[in-house]
C-alpha cells in the first residue's frame, strides 16, 4: 500500500469550447498522507476548486472536460476505475464541505431528511429512528444546541454558522478518510468562520481524517494546515511544510501573495498588484529538497 | 452580431427553424408566383377536377369544388402572417406601455392596470377571442381585433415584471437624480432593457398568433369563405375523413410547420439573448 | 389562523374581485355589439311588437349600468337568465354540458402532468445528450400545433387507420347511459357499478383527452426541463452529488422539487387554457360538452348564455389557480412557514 492516502500525479484539465481547448490545469502533482491536513492555496480561477471536483469525479461527467494524469486514492488509480466506483467513494470515503453552507443545503427538505440521506450512504439498512439518533449525536459533536429542533428545520430557518456546523457534521457522518473543504465558510462572517474552523480541526484530529483544505486565505491556512501547496494559473508554484513556507517563501508569487495579506484583514480575496512573468517560474519544493 | 450568427448557425435546430420560417415567409410573399393556380384563392369552381387526391399538377389534391389545395395553403400563409404581424404591432405597444407604467409608477396606477390585466388573463385566451369574434362580424379586421384583445395582457405582465426589477437598478436612480422626466426614464432607460425578452416573446408569439387565429377560424369564427384559411380548411375537410384525407392533413401540417419554425427560432433567440446577459 | 388558510382567504377575495371584473368586461362586450340581439334571437319573421317585448324583457333599452345592475341582482339569486337559443335557464344548460367538458379537461390534465413532468425530468437529467434532444424536439412539436390539428391527426391515425379507438362520442351507443348522478360519466358509471359503461367511457375519452393534452405535455416538459436545468447549477445539487446520492434520486427529488415551484404556476395556467382548447377538441370528436353549446350561443349572439358560459369558465380557471397556489404553498416551506416565525 502506498504511503499516501491521496496521490495526484501530473493532472491536466482542459475544456473544449468553440474557441478551442482552454487549459485549466497544466499538470499538477500533490499528495496527502493519512491524518494529514494539506492546503491548496491560490486566487480564484487558479484551478484549486476544479482539482477538488476531479478527485470526486464530478467534472468527469462534463462532455467538454478533457482530463489526463492519475488520481490514486488508497492505492487505487481512480482514473482507471469505472465511474460507479468513484461514485461509491463519495459521501463514504471522501466527502466535501462547500463555500456557502446555506445554499449548499436543499431549500425544500428539512435538515433531518437530508441528514438521513447522507447516513444512508454509509449504511443502506439504517432505519429512520436509528438515523435520527445518530444525527442527533453527530450534531451534538459539532456543539449544536437542541439538535432535535435543528433536524426539524429548513436551512433558511437556521443561521449561516449553524448550517456550516450541520454541513461539517454531515461530511464527517460516515467517517470518511478524506475530507475536502472548498473555501469553507467564506460566505460567513469572520468570527463565525474562525469558530467553525476550530471545531472542524478538533473533529478531524480526533477522528484522524485527512483534509484537503482549499482556500485563498493565508491566515486561515497557516493555522489549519500541516503542509501547503501554492497554485497559480493551473500550476503549482511552491510546496512545503506550513511553518517553512511561511517563514521563508521563495517563489515570487508566494512572496507577493504573502505581502498582500496584511492589507486585507481576515477574509476576502488577496489583491495581488500585478502579474509578472516571474510568477510563472518553476515550482519550488521545500519537501523534495529536504529529502534529497 | 457575428457571435449571434455563429451560435445560431452552430445549432442544427436553429438552422431548421430559420429554414422553415424562411420558407413560410417566402411562400407567403411570393404566393402569386409560386402557386400553380393563383386564381384558386377566390371563389373558383372546377367540377371537372373536384375532390381529387394528390396528383400532378395538384400536388396536395383538390378540394370539394375543385380548387388546388397547395395554392390555397400558400395564400392562407399570407393571411396568417399579415394577421400575426398586425396583431403584434398593436398588442405589443399597448402591453409594453401598460407594463412600464404599472411597474415604474406604482401606486394606484399599478393597482388598476394590473388588476385590469388580471381580468383579461383570467379568461382562457381562446374563449375571450371567441366571444369578441362571435359578437362581431367575422372579417379579417375583426379577427385581428379579437386576437389583440387577448394578447396585450401577456406583454403587460412580462414588461411589468422586468420593469419592477429594473426600477431598483442604479442607472434608473442616476437618471432620476439628474432630473430626467418619468417618460424619459420609462422609455429611454428601462425599455431598452426589456427589449431582449420582448423580442424573444414576439418571435415565439408570431407562431402562437397563427395557432390561435387558425383555432378561431376552425370554429367558424374567422375569415369567411372564399378567403383561404388554414383553420377553416381543416374544419371543412374534417367532415370528409378519412376518405378525403388530403383536405385536412395538408393544412394541418402547414400549421404545424409554420408554428414549429417560429418556435425553433424563438428558442434559439432565447438562448442567444440569454447568454448575452 | 394558519398561513395556508390566510393565503386561501386572500386568494379567494382577489379571485372574487377579478371575477366581478370579468363579468363587467364580458357584459360590456356583449352589449356594445352592433345588431339587435332580440331581432337575431326571434328571427326575421317576428313582428316588431314581439321584438319590442323581448327587448323590454331583457332590459335592452336601459343604460348599460342599469342592465348590469339587473344582471347582478339575478346573479345573486343564482339566475343567469334564459338562453335565447335553448329557451332554458342558462344555469340548467351549463349544468348539463359542463361536466363532460370538465371530465375531458381533467383526464387531459392527468396526461399533461403524468407524461409532461417525467419527460421534463428525464430531459433535464440527460441534458445535452441524445435523450434530451429527442424529448425537446417532441415537446416543441407538441406545442407547435393547435389541439384541433392533433385531434384530427390522432383520429386519422388511431381511429381510422388503426381502428384502436372509437371515432366520436362519449360512450358506446349500444350501452344504456348510466344514471346521471354527478354528470361525470366515468364517475357515474362507477357509482352505478356498471363497469362495461365505465370501460366504454374510458375507451372513448382517451383519444380526445390525449389530443387536448399534447400541447400541455410539451409545455410541461419544456418548463420542467428549463427550471430543472437552472436548479442543476445550484450548490445544493453539487453537494448532493459530492455525497454520492444516485443520479436518478438527485433528479427525481433534489433537483425536481425546488424547480417544481416556479413550474407549477405556469402548469396551472396551461391546465386552465385547456378549458378553452376543449372547444376545439370537442368539435372534432362530437363530444357533448360545453363547447358546442358555447360556439352555438356565440354564433347566435345569445347574450345571457355567452355571459354565463364565459363566467363559469373563468370561475373554473380561477379555482384551478387557487388550487395551484395552495399546492405551491404546500411544497414551498418558505411560504408554509413564513408567518409562523413572527408569532
Amino acid at each position: 500500500m502506498s504511503e499516501f492516502l491521496l496521490d495526484i500525479r501530473d493532472l491536466k484539465l482542459g475544456f473544449k469550447s468553440y474557441a478551442g481547448l482552454i487549459e485549466v490545469l497544466h499538470g499538477i502533482s500533490l499528495n496527502i498522507r493519512r491524518g494529514e491536513k494539506v492546503a491548496l492555496v491560490g486566487e480564484s480561477g487558479s484551478g484549486k476548486s476544479v482539482t477538488a471536483r476531479i478527485i470526486l469525479g464530478l467534472l468527469q461527467e462534463f462532455s467538454t472536460a478533457r482530463i489526463s494524469g492519475s488520481v490514486s486514492f488508497e492505492g487505487d488509480d481512480l482514473e482507471t476505475q469505472p465511474l460507479s466506483v468513484r461514485q461509491g467513494l463519495r459521501g463514504t470515503k471522501i466527502s466535501m464541505i462547500f463555500q456557502d453552507p446555506t445554499s449548499s443545503l436543499n431549500p425544500v427538505y428539512t435538515i433531518g431528511v437530508q441528514f438521513q440521506e447522507v447516513l444512508r450512504r454509509g449504511d443502506v439498512q439504517i432505519s429512520a429512528k436509528q438515523a435520527e439518533a445518530r444525527a442527533i449525536a453527530l450534531l451534538e459533536d459539532v456543539s449544536i444546541p437542541e439538535p432535535e429542533r435543528v433536524l426539524a428545520s429548513y436551512p433558511f430557518q437556521l443561521s449561516g454558522g449553524m448550517n456550516q456546523r450541520v454541513m461539517i457534521a454531515m461530511a464527517l457522518a460516515n467517517e470518511p478518510s478524506l475530507l475536502i473543504a472548498d473555501e469553507p465558510g467564506t460566505a460567513l462572517d469572520v468570527t463565525v468562520q474562525a469558530q467553525t474552523l476550530h471545531l472542524m480541526r478538533d473533529l478531524v484530529e480526533r477522528k484522524g481524517t485527512s483534509v484537503l483544505f482549499i482556500s485563498h486565505n493565508l491566515g486561515v491556512v497557516r493555522e489549519f494546515a500541516d503542509r501547503v501547496y501554492v497554485i497559480y494559473k493551473g500550476r503549482l508554484v511552491e510546496h512545503g511544510r506550513t511553518s517553512e513556507l511561511f517563514h521563508s517563501p521563495r517563489h515570487p508569487y508566494t512572496k507577493a501573495l504573502m505581502a498582500a495579506v496584511p492589507r486585507i484583514t481576515g477574509g476576502g480575496i488577496p489583491d495581488i498588484a500585478e502579474a509578472t512573468d516571474a510568477y510563472l517560474d518553476p515550482m519550488i519544493d521545500h519537501e523534495a529538497e529536504a529529502t534529497s | 452580431m457575428r457571435r449571434i450568427f455563429y451560435i445560431l448557425l452552430s445549432n442544427p435546430l436553429s438552422v431548421i427553424g430559420l429554414v422553415l420560417v424562411g420558407t413560410v415567409v417566402f411562400s407567403a410573399v411570393f404566393a402569386d408566383f409560386i402557386a400553380p393556380f393563383p386564381s384558386h384563392r377566390g371563389a373558383v369552381v372546377d367540377f371537372s377536377n373536384f375532390n381529387q387526391p394528390p396528383h400532378w399538377p395538384n400536388i396536395f389534391g383538390t378540394d370539394l369544388v375543385g380548387r388546388d389545395v397547395f395554392s390555397r395553403i400558400l395564400y392562407a400563409y399570407r393571411i396568417s402572417l399579415i394577421l400575426g404581424v398586425v396583431v403584434l404591432a398593436i398588442a405589443v405597444p399597448i402591453g409594453v406601455t401598460v407594463g412600464l407604467a404599472a411597474g415604474y409608477l406604482g401606486g394606484w396606477t399599478e393597482f388598476c392596470l394590473m388588476r385590469l390585466t388580471d381580468v383579461f388573463l383570467s379568461i382562457p385566451p381562446l374563449v375571450l377571442a371567441m366571444s369578441v369574434m362571435g359578437l362581431l362580424e367575422p372579417t379579417l379586421t375583426n379577427g385581428m381585433l379579437a386576437v389583440t384583445t387577448m394578447w396585450w395582457p401577456w406583454y403587460a405582465r412580462l414588461v411589468y415584471n422586468v420593469t419592477r426589477s429594473e426600477a431598483q437598478e442604479g442607472y434608473v436612480l442616476a437618471a432620476e437624480i439628474i432630473g430626467a422626466s418619468r417618460l424619459h426614464v420609462m422609455f429611454r432607460e428601462i425599455l431598452p432593457n426589456c427589449v431582449p425578452s420582448i423580442v424573444t416573446k414576439m418571435t415565439l408569439d408570431l407562431g402562437f398568433v397563427i395557432l390561435i387565429a387558425s383555432s378561431l377560424s376552425f370554429l367558424g369564427l374567422g375569415v369567411q369563405a372564399p378567403t383561404p384559411d388554414l383553420g377553416s380548411m381543416v374544419a371543412e375537410g374534417g367532415n370528409y375523413l378519412p376518405d378525403s384525407w388530403w383536405l385536412t392533413v395538408f393544412p394541418s401540417l402547414a400549421i404545424l410547420i409554420a408554428v414549429f419554425g417560429f418556435n425553433l427560432l424563438g428558442d434559439a433567440f432565447r438562448q442567444v439573448l440569454g447568454s448575452d446577459q | 389562523m394558519s398561513p395556508v388558510v390566510r393565503l386561501l382567504v386572500k386568494r379567494l377575495s382577489i379571485s372574487v374581485i377579478v371575477l366581478i371584473g370579468v363579468s363587467m368586461l364580458i357584459f360590456t362586450i356583449a352589449r356594445v355589439i352592433p345588431g339587435d340581439p332580440a331581432r337575431i334571437a326571434l328571427g326575421p319573421n317576428a313582428t316588431t311588437e314581439q321584438v319590442e317585448k323581448l327587448r323590454d324583457k331583457l332590459h335592452l333599452d336601459e343604460p348599460i349600468y342599469i342592465q348590469y345592475g339587473y344582471f347582478v341582482r339575478d346573479f345573486a339569486k343564482g339566475d343567469l337568465g334564459v338562453s335565447l337559443y335553448t329557451n332554458r335557464p342558462v344555469t340548467t344548460d351549463i349544468a348539463q354540458f359542463l361536466p363532460a367538458t370538465l371530465e375531458l379537461v381533467i383526464v387531459a390534465g392527468m396526461f399533461m402532468i403524468g407524461l409532461g413532468i417525467p419527460l421534463g425530468i428525464m430531459s433535464a437529467r440527460f441534458r445535452g445528450k441524445a435523450a434530451d434532444n429527442i424529448i425537446r424536439v417532441i415537446s416543441l412539436l407538441g406545442v407547435s400545433a393547435p389541439s384541433f390539428v392533433w385531434a384530427v391527426i390522432l383520429m386519422l391515425l388511431f381511429a381510422f387507420f388503426l381502428p384502436l379507438f372509437p371515432i366520436a362520442g362519449q360512450i358506446s351507443d349500444t350501452l344504456p347511459v348510466p344514471q346521471r348522478i354527478t354528470g361525470f360519466l366515468l364517475v357515474d358509471s362507477l357509482l352505478d357499478g356498471n363497469f362495461r359503461a365505465f370501460f366504454s367511457a374510458l375507451h372513448h375519452i382517451i383519444l380526445p383527452a390525449f389530443a387536448l393534452a399534447l400541447s400541455g405535455i410539451g409545455q410541461a416538459a419544456r418548463l420542467t426541463r428549463s427550471n430543472m436545468v437552472e436548479t442543476y447549477d445550484k450548490p445544493y445539487i453539487e453537494m448532493a452529488q459530492s455525497f454520492g446520492f444516485p443520479a436518478r434520486r438527485i433528479a427525481n427529488r433534489y433537483a425536481f422539487r425546488p424547480s417544481l415551484i416556479p413550474s407549477l404556476t405556469i402548469i396551472g395556467l396551461d391546465f386552465a387554457a385547456m378549458l378553452g382548447n376543449a372547444f376545439l377538441v370537442e368539435a372534432v370528436y362530437a363530444w357533448p360538452g360545453l363547447s358546442r353549446y358555447g360556439v352555438q350561443v356565440i354564433l347566435r349572439k345569445d347574450l345571457n348564455a355567452i355571459v354565463g358560459t364565459v363566467l363559469v369558465i373563468s370561475a373554473t380557471f380561477l379555482i384551478v389557480n387557487i388550487i395551484v397556489d395552495l399546492l405551491i404553498a404546500y411544497i414551498n416551506p418558505r411560504i408554509r412557514l413564513a408567518e409562523r416565525g413572527g408569532s
